[in-house]
């Protein structure tokens, strides 16, 4: 189970990833989503806010009304945010659950599969 | 925002000024200072944009409502006695509520876009629900194939033109499908709702139009098993075709707030569809000649003319071209998507998962646009279109039966789960499922309307080859495959995140 500085820690490498990538960026520029994210094992939510394909930020707790909500355990956050793991596998076996448009799942997906191909 | 490494304030910007959640999204910020997501209702989730009932049954109605269900009802009247077509439409149509129990209570224990994959692979197995998914997708090529075909047809009669003019509209028409796929152009929620309303609307106006206007008798109007009842249930399983992809709204799952919307939608859009459907049925039937309509890839034009003579012919014409836009959208949203998740998780060649500059899995577009241009040719080149409506309906019928068994085999399996659905009647319903969409399968396996007047094996034959190179695919390719991006994967990079120096703290 990882708890929030693991989780921090792994967000801000996230955020700087993605920030960094310029296809990434050109990709999402249309794409300004606010995330909300939920640990089920240890109950830690946290938010993202995606601007214009840019993470602008992203803290613990939940705020404003979200166009995605991302549910699984703390441990799973943690590797995908280190892109440590493809979560295509772990979504279509059930084990990472979202809430959202088909669309923004797949910008989502697009985001780990630029920042890291494999 | 709570507290986090570093930053007071518990959140991590980069000098925009901007508080989480407000400006940088445009999203107006509840008065109560911002928690409106996190106080909804037991069970309910809180979304910016959700998908509603109006637009959830929209799009249930829009994915059944293909222009391919105009010639699927002649596949009806080919076995139905007289104008006793809507009897078919209407048994289909009770029939398809106990399916929308089944969808909804698989919906409701897997409420994912992933849904029909994963119901099979809990129930059965993981390489079961490959095989029958990838079967599952020929669907969709199948629908997208002769849509482009049907439309191309209709365009050229109306317009004119030598024979070979409908293949090039096919190709036209599917290569600006294509190309608007690719530039991620796709009608918005609001525009897709009203133009499945424009479509149904159009279709029964027109066809009770018909009824009045044109003077012709009702012969057998209740003789569904007039002619025997195989025949009766020949028309049965091409009724059930008429339905064919309702249940694909439960791929919508992720959008809506509970999963009470999308139970609603798969009980109610079967209700417009045999309205609308079963009205047109009656109207076929009644205002133009078997003869005429059995040998026509535009017989909701014949429909048109017979109603109210060029301008009829227009009407349908309009309704026709919206109708296929409504597949095209539809049609390669849900098919590309599921090429691109399959290929990012390694069950298809990863070219698959490349993505355009505008996120567009364009690899997956395009397959698709040349399969069904192919599809297409072949079906001008040998005017079996009713063949397709065969195809289509036994893998729906056989869809529903494997559907039915996962309700059942859940039941068991995941007894504990919670259900925000549970069919009534379970075990009997589900049984039921099983049964009777098994044996409405197998009928239609071997029936070929283009040919009603013995069995045909090239319904099951086609059907047989398609889960064969599926089977064979799933056994031979996936594991190739999935070896390649593990070794890949492996080799690329050394995992990323930093071992932990001491066991971790519960936050």
């Amino acid at each position: 189970m990882a708890n929030w500085d693991e989780l921090a820690e792994a967000l801000a490498d996230y955020q700087t990833t993605c920030n960094g990538n310029a296809r990434l960026r050109k990709m999402q520029k249309d794409w300004s989503k606010l995330l909300h994210f939920i640990a089920e094992d240890n109950g830690v939510r946290f938010t993202m806010v995606v601007d214009h394909g840019e993470i602008v930020e992203y803290g613990q707790d939940h705020t404003g009304v979200p166009d995605i909500i991302v549910t699984t355990d703390s441990e799973t956050f943690c590797d995908m945010f280190w892109g440590d793991l493809n979560p295509v596998a772990k979504y279509l076996r059930g084990e990472i659950k979202v809430k959202g448009s088909q669309e923004d799942v797949m910008r989502l997906d697009a985001i780990s599969f630029v920042i890291w191909p494999d | 925002m709570g507290t986090s490494n570093g930053d007071d304030t518990g959140t991590h910007r980069r000098s925009t000024g901007r508080s989480a959640g407000s400006s940088a999204t445009g999203v107006p910020e509840p008065a109560d200072g911002g928690s409106r997501g996190t106080t909804a209702a037991p069970g309910e989730v809180r979304l910016r944009r959700a998908l509603g009932l109006t637009g959830a049954t929209m799009t249930s109605t829009g994915l059944a409502f293909a222009v391919i269900d105009y010639i699927a009802v002649v596949s009806v009247l080919t076995y139905a006695a007289g104008v006793s077509g809507w009897m078919a439409v209407m048994i289909a149509g009770l029939l398809v509520a106990v399916v929308a129990g089944v969808f909804a209570e698989l919906n409701g224990l897997y409420p994912t876009a992933a849904g029909i994959r994963l119901y099979i692979s809990r129930a059965l197995s993981e390489r079961s629900a490959l095989v029958i998914t990838f079967t599952y997708l020929t669907t969709v090529v199948l629908v997208i194939a002769a849509d482009a075909f049907l439309i191309g047809s209709a365009i050229r009669h109306v317009v004119g033109g030598p024979p070979i003019a409908a293949y090039g509209w096919i190709i036209g028409l599917l290569v600006l499908a294509v190309v608007a796929n690719l530039f991620g152009v796709r009608l918005a929620g609001t525009v897709q709702t009203i133009v499945t309303l424009t479509v149904l609307v159009a279709t029964f106006v027109l066809s009770v139009v018909s009824l009045f206007t044109v003077h012709a008798s009702y012969p057998h109007p209740f003789g569904l098993f007039h002619g025997g009842i195989f025949h009766g249930l020949q028309a049965l399983v091409f009724a059930i075709f008429l339905y064919a992809a309702f249940e694909w709204v439960t791929t919508g799952a992720e959008e809506v707030s509970r999963p009470a919307v999308i139970t609603k939608a798969l009980f109610i859009a079967p209700v417009l569809l045999f309205a609308v459907l079963g009205v047109f049925s009656l109207a076929l039937a009644h205002a133009v000649s078997f003869s005429s309509s059995h040998g026509s890839a535009y017989p909701q034009l014949l429909l048109g003319k017979a109603a109210l003579g060029e301008v009829g012919t227009i009407w349908m014409l309009g309704a026709t071209v919206l109708a296929a836009m409504n597949t095209f959208n539809g049609g390669f949203l849900v098919a590309s998507r599921f090429i691109y998740a399959a290929a990012r998780e390694g069950l298809l060649p990863r070219v698959f998962s490349r993505l355009n500059i505008r996120a567009v899995p364009w690899a997956a577009v395009i397959a698709l646009g040349v399969t069904s241009a192919v599809v297409a040719a072949l079906v001008f080149a040998t005017k079996q279109w009713l063949l397709l409506v065969a195809v289509g309906s036994v893998l729906e019928a056989g869809i529903y039966a494997v559907a039915g068994y996962c309700v059942y085999a859940l039941r068991r399996k995941d007894r504990a789960r919670e259900r925000p659905f549970a069919l009534k009647f379970a075990t009997f319903f589900s049984v039921f499922s099983m049964v009777v969409f098994g044996v409405l399968a197998l009928v239609g396996a071997f029936s070929d309307p283009q040919h009603p007047s013995h069995l045909s094996v090239l319904p099951a034959l086609v059907v047989v080859i398609l889960a064969a190179l599926s089977l064979l695919y799933v056994r031979a390719g996936v594991p190739r495959i999935r070896a390649k991006a593990e070794a890949r994967s492996a080799a690329s990079r050394p995992r990323r995140r930093p071992p932990r120096e001491s066991p971790p703290s519960v936050a």
